[in-house]
């Protein structure tokens, strides 16, 4: 007497005419289309990080503009005419596609900057403030309370760059390393006259986001507050956070208003709609893709049912239930479904992984495995899956019974 | 289990019924459990197709069919799956056997959906009405006779209260049959069971306790 295993009776009787080579097409179509899927998920999604400044990806551009008034001949001699009235303000607050703004808020009161270990280096320098929200960098030591001697700086990496491609070849002097900077104290001297301060200033970091000298926003208020306590407050430039620069709305906007901005940072959100463009065509494929591969299984289900009619409909003669059947189909062909999505799943981790270690020689820092927005397209299309492949078991149980 | 008919007719029969006459079809029965029923049916008055109303394989016909509390109009297919395993078992005219399956293989494909019957019982019954030298037969192999046998041991392979007949001796020889009514009629009593046996001709296999012509 030999044992038999009920499931193995059953797929005896069900599954003796089923086509391996529909199951493989299928199973096949389904994981090139969830791979697709997938990957279309993560472009889109890996852009929306880089162009939302999610992560920190300046050098490409990126949504936060700097923007000042276009100084005119006009302007020049009407001392406060470039800054920005508090009216003004509100109305690039409300402009189309403007998420935040932040005043980038100047020194009112002289810096006297000299290096003393560089005997002789000294300069007139300006200062600048914006909101930390805005701070692409925000390095260890980035703070300052009155009575603090010590000033952390960040300096815009164009500076250095600047000095180290331009000024220091030309004038044959050596170029710096942003460590080096980093290594050096500066004196810091404020206010004039009878009554000045001394504090020790020091580069922590580097900015790709704002052209300009920052300092800890407390740090210029208390300068303007201590030494410019007249003079009102009000920013010369702004900076924006830009859901689509792109949109003609706020390129007019800006036109309209005569203000000027780097308009090299537009550039890289024209690529965006290239990205989406194709994104959402490969997205498209994708679907057509899985599409087919559902059909094409849930045919050979069909078929494989029809197949088998007069076996089935013996077996429910006998008392097998319907539900039972259909678990029986299930537990057979699920798993095949989760192993080619599975499959999917670990094409694109990969590809998640090969694509963020490649870019990070061009500076750009991506996760490193995919994110939520690639485990839900995952989830809603194994579910959708699941859905019609179940219905349609249950249909055809139910027509061939 | 109490099986009640209230005035079934089958729809392709009913212009016709009215000239048997008939103690089943239009008629209000009431079966008791334990109960052994004979239903003497002549040729073309739809003893088969009474069979199929029971298990609920048909069901154009009007009137009612309760077996206790399944109404089988009303039935659905988990209820029905549920009434054929456990409580009505069945022997058809055309055995019904899988052909593609071993001898054995038809049996364990109705033992293992209640396991309610020893492997070793199989295996004992199969040898008392002779077909255990088949049981690696195909079933499309063995003589009719044999088939007959395999799907005698199969209905008795699951719990049942009811065991309905339909010509369950057809192809067998007066030994055979003698073997295989002394197997229905010992399991049959074990599981406290009524038997409904559906024949052509009048007979006395069972003791019945009520004959009806159809």
């Amino acid at each position: 007497m030999k044992p038999l295993k009920q499931s193995k009776l059953v797929s005896k009787l069900l599954l003796r005419h089923r086509s391996n080579n529909r199951l493989w097409i299928s199973l096949l179509a389904l994981f090139a289309g969830t791979t697709l899927l997938l990957v279309a998920v993560m472009i889109w999604w890996n852009f929306s990080l880089i162009l939302n400044g999610s992560v920190n990806n300046d050098s490409l551009g990126s949504t936060f503009l700097t923007i000042g008034k276009n100084v005119t001949n006009e302007m020049m001699g009407k001392k406060n005419a470039s800054l920005f009235t508090p009216r003004q303000i509100e109305a690039v607050a409300a402009a189309p596609q403007v998420e935040d703004v932040g005043m980038l808020i100047s020194n009112r009161f002289p810096v006297y900057a000299s290096l003393s270990i560089a005997n002789g280096f000294a300069t007139d320098m300006f200062l600048e403030a914006v909101p930390d929200r805005f701070m692409d960098k925000r390095p260890f030591g980035w703070s300052w309370e009155p009575g603090n001697t010590q000033v952390p700086i960040i300096l815009s990496s164009d500076f250095l760059n600047m000095y180290n491609y331009g000024f220091a070849l030309s004038q044959n002097m050596p170029q710096l390393s942003q460590a080096t900077i980093q290594a050096l104290a500066f004196d810091l001297t404020i206010g004039k006259g009878g009554y000045t301060e001394h504090y020790t200033g020091r580069v922590i970091g580097f900015s790709d986001r704002i052209s300009s000298v920052l300092v800890p926003q407390s740090f210029i208020e208390y300068g303007n507050k201590t030494f410019a306590p007249t003079i009102p407050i009000a920013p010369s430039r702004l900076i924006l956070k830009v859901n689509d620069p792109s949109d003609k709305r706020f390129a007019e906007f800006l036109s309209k208003n005569d203000y000027t901005t780097n308009s090299e940072q537009l550039r890289w959100n024209r690529m965006r709609s290239v990205v989406e463009t194709v994104a959402s065509g490969t997205g498209l494929l994708a679907i057509l893709l899985m599409g087919i591969g559902t059909l094409v299984f849930i045919l050979f289900i069909e078929l494989t049912i029809a197949k088998a009619k007069q076996s089935l409909s013996l077996l429910l003669l006998m008392g097998y239930s319907p539900r039972y059947l259909a678990m029986f189909m299930l537990r057979r062909f699920v798993p095949l479904i989760i192993i080619a999505l599975g499959m999917s799943a670990i094409v694109a981790t990969t590809i998640q992984d090969i694509a963020s270690t490649r870019l990070i020689s061009m500076n750009i820092s991506l996760p490193d495995s995919p994110g939520l927005p690639v485990w839900t397209a995952l989830i809603l299309s194994a579910g959708t899956l699941l859905i019609f492949v179940t219905r349609s078991i249950f249909t055809a149980l139910r027509s061939n019974g | 289990m109490r099986l009640s008919i209230e005035h079934i007719v089958p729809i392709p029969m009913k212009d016709r019924i009215s000239e048997y006459n008939s103690r089943v079809w239009n008629q209000k029965l009431t079966f008791n459990s334990g109960e052994r029923i004979f239903i003497q049916a002549p040729s073309g008055t739809g003893k088969t197709t009474l069979i199929h109303f029971l298990y609920g394989l048909r069901n154009d016909y009007e009137g009612k069919i309760h077996w206790s509390a399944f109404k089988m109009h009303e039935i659905n297919t988990e209820q029905l799956s549920q009434l054929r395993a456990s409580a009505v078992s069945v022997i058809f005219q055309d055995m019904r056997l899988f052909p593609e399956l071993t001898t054995w293989e038809n049996l364990e494909v109705k033992r293992r959906l209640t396991n309610t019957v020893s492997e070793y019982d199989a295996e004992k019954w199969m040898d008392r009405l002779g077909i255990k030298h088949k049981m690696d037969s195909t079933a499309s192999k063995l003589s009719y006779g044999e088939q007959q046998r395999v799907a005698i041991v199969r209905a008795l392979l699951q719990p049942f209260e009811w065991l309905i007949m339909d010509e369950p001796f057809s192809h067998l020889d007066h030994a055979n049959r003698q073997r295989a009514i002394a197997l229905i009629n010992e399991v049959a009593e074990m599981n406290k069971a009524g038997i409904l046996l559906a024949d052509l001709d009048d007979n006395n296999y069972f003791t019945y306790t009520r004959k009806l012509l159809l």
